[in-house]
């Protein structure tokens, strides 16, 4: 047994030799699992996506199971049955909005406003889910807001985004990252983090001249070769005009990219929970040219290489994480958490929401 | 007996405890340096096998352990039978390619095959008052948003109704009423609403050289009524939302399911093989009513005439167009017609 274990399992700090760096390991591969990834996608297929909830279990399983931090494991714990219930609620409310938008075109607007109102609840509800389902060391994660907290923080500041036509969206980016972060936990040790606005707006101006300077070029190679792309015969325009659009689309996956990086990096950078730092490097063009490639190897590929896109993606992200130990604590389980698990209920008993965040 | 290496966590402290598990009959031993428990094996649960990575054994009171040895925990493993032939075929690379295959086929099967067919009978059970609630709710969205009152005068209404009247009169179907409507964003066309509604702008009529060749357009819409084309293509997009929703495994792309029935609608956007199957109808249908079907090829050029001059020449390439090629269309309309259009 090494030192750091030893010192955790008496409980006592180890002797002071600086700060212990952590950094995670995935020990995964793309070839285990795509052979995961498509079996389990054959048989959602042939159940109608009912199984859709234990594959997106198992593919969540590997993924933990595969990463460690401090030699030890992540385990997911998420129940197949709150996913499921979830995605059939998810649909139906999907095809009621369908069809009522289109028998009741006035239906449109009360569907946004409900949904605006529903909103913060979604949010609270995924993270929640996702946090608590998600351990390591026999220790779950959480997410401390509630509904209602979480109402506070979106609805106002989301009016706000619409009277100001986006342009407080940086702000806003910042203090979201800070709501999420902030109310997570691993026990009961918090994270907490402060941002800076100024530089968010910074990020965010960066990334929309990138967008608008490529666009524009883009734009005025269009009107140029218009009249020529027309003499063209029809089969070949309509390719030219793919080819003329790439470049804006792989513009915009590049300042998508650059944003995940330079705020996920000012975040983990200034993140503190008892006795822990982060330290995170993402290089923002280094993953923009993962995220073009694995769409561009997607797409050739008929869909085939996406379980390499994602494994490649994950283990940069890993490679650029550390965990830095200042002081060894000895991290405790949420008593409410134990409640709920005593109670033999399922953790996010309602349901689980996707939610892309 | 059998001994396992494993570690503990009490699940109150992040403490990791390296134990021996010692199996003994029903019990199970925790054995470590400050570890000594033991449980009932029934009342323990263990994770399901993913891969080679470690397995959780999940202990009455909150604690667990978890051990990579899983050739030993598969001895005490209990699983579904559609658990096992998972985890079994995620193990070799041959059922790998096996899926990949199966999922073509799957694919295909359910596109081409099921969703048509289950669609097809889901329309056919749609409650008429249904339909007629949601054609009427489209028509007056439209109105606001596209459409604007016909100019056309009383006389060339009267005559394109008495047309219209006759079609239905030969074909037998329930359809109507014949809306005139006139639109600068949709230009000469006509649609088919749910319920049967049909609506034709003044620019195609003003399009037309006589009275038939607006009856042919008619009776084609007829036939998109005829073969229940519209809900259809409703059911049928939003199946096919599910399936990519499938395969994509994320639900967030169900969004662009929301989207997928006003689009179909909006555009008219029906597949090439609902057009083939309207034209078949049309040409057929005009045939009984004593219509020449010169009449369809003919109006279908000036629609093309018209089109090529307003875009320069600038058409949709054929892969995104949601129609036939207008050649095969004149052929078919002139009694060459492919035996693929039925």
């Amino acid at each position: 047994m090494d030192q750091p274990l030893a010192a955790q399992a008496t409980g006592l700090p180890p002797t002071p030799a600086g700060p212990r760096v952590l950094r995670p390991v995935f020990t995964g591969n793309a070839r285990e699992y795509f052979r995961i990834w498509i079996v389990n996608l054959f048989f959602s297929l042939v159940t109608l996506g009912i199984y859709s909830a234990w594959a997106k279990v198992r593919k969540k399983k590997y993924f933990y199971g595969s990463t460690t931090l401090d030699g030890d494991s992540f385990d997911y714990l998420g129940s197949p049955k709150a996913i499921l219930k979830g995605r059939i609620v998810a649909a139906a409310v999907v095809i009621i909005y369908g069809f009522a938008s289109q028998l009741y075109p006035g239906s449109q607007a009360v569907f946004l406003v409900i949904g605006f109102f529903i909103l913060p609840w979604l949010i609270s509800r995924a993270l929640a889910f996702n946090a608590r389902n998600s351990a390591w060391r026999g220790l779950r994660f959480d997410f401390t807001a509630n509904a209602k907290t979480t109402a506070k923080f979106y609805l106002p500041r989301i009016l706000l985004l619409l009277v100001s036509l986006g342009l407080f969206y940086p702000r806003f980016a910042a203090r979201q990252r800070e709501f999420t972060l902030n109310h997570h936990a691993y026990g009961t040790s918090g994270l907490h983090c402060e941002l800076s606005v100024r530089q968010f707006y910074g990020i965010y101006i960066l990334a929309g001249l990138m967008v608008g300077g490529i666009g524009a070029v883009l734009g005025v190679l269009m009107g140029m070769g218009a009249g020529r792309l027309f003499e063209l015969p029809e089969a070949v325009a309509g390719w030219a005009f793919i080819l003329v659009a790439l470049p804006g689309y792989a513009a915009y996956g590049m300042a998508y990219a650059y944003i995940q990086s330079r705020a996920g990096n000012a975040m983990w950078n200034s993140a503190r929970v008892n006795g822990m730092r982060f330290e995170s490097t993402l290089g923002a063009w280094r993953l923009g040219w993962l995220y073009v490639g694995n769409v561009v190897a997607a797409a050739l590929s008929l869909g085939l290489l996406i379980p390499w896109g994602v494994t490649r993606v994950l283990r940069y992200r890993l490679e650029h994480f550390a965990v830095i130990i200042d002081e060894e604590v000895v991290h405790e389980a949420s008593p409410a958490l134990a409640r709920v698990d005593a109670a033999g209920q399922e953790l996010g008993d309602f349901f689980n929401v996707d939610f892309g965040l | 007996m059998s001994a396992i290496q494993a570690d503990y966590f009490d699940g109150a402290r992040s403490v990791r405890h390296p134990v021996t598990l010692l199996v003994n009959g029903s019990r199970l031993k925790l054995v470590g340096q400050e570890v000594d428990l033991e449980y009932d094996l029934g009342s323990i649960r263990m994770s399901r096998r993913v891969a080679d990575t470690p397995r959780w054994l999940y202990l009455p009171g909150g604690g667990a352990c978890v051990s990579g040895d899983n050739a030993a925990l598969d001895r005490y493993a209990r699983e579904s039978a559609l658990e096992r032939r998972v985890r079994q075929w995620e193990a070799h690379p041959a059922y790998a390619v096996l899926s990949v295959l199966l999922i073509a086929l799957a694919v295909w099967f359910l596109v081409d095959r099921a969703v048509p067919v289950a669609a097809d009978l889901i329309a056919q059970r749609i409650p008429p008052a249904v339909e007629r609630d949601f054609g009427r709710h489209t028509l007056s969205a439209l109105d606001g948003y596209i459409l604007k009152p016909s100019t056309l005068d009383a006389e060339d209404r009267r005559a394109l109704r008495e047309g219209f009247a006759r079609l239905l009169a030969v074909s037998g179907d329930k359809a109507g009423p014949l809306e005139f409507r006139t639109s600068p964003v949709i230009g000469p066309n006509a649609f088919a609403l749910p319920s049967g509604i049909i609506v034709v702008t003044d620019e195609l009529v003003d399009l037309s050289d006589n009275d038939d060749e607006v009856l042919a357009v008619l009776a084609h819409e007829l036939g998109h009524v005829h073969h229940r084309h519209i809900m259809r293509s409703i059911l049928e997009s939003s199946a096919t939302g599910f399936i990519v929703t499938t395969l994509t495994g994320d639900i967030t792309s169900a969004s662009a399911l929301a989207a997928a029935a006003p689009t179909v609608l909006l555009q008219a956007r029906f597949s090439r093989d609902n057009e083939r199957e309207a034209d078949a109808f049309a040409i057929d249908l005009m045939r009984r009513a004593g219509i020449a079907p010169v009449n369809f090829a003919n109006i279908l050029r000036n629609l093309e005439a018209e089109g090529e001059a307003k875009h320069k020449g600038g058409a949709l390439p054929g892969f995104l167009s949601s129609h036939p090629p207008t050649p095969e269309r004149e052929a078919l309309a002139a009694g060459q017609g492919s035996g693929k259009a039925h």
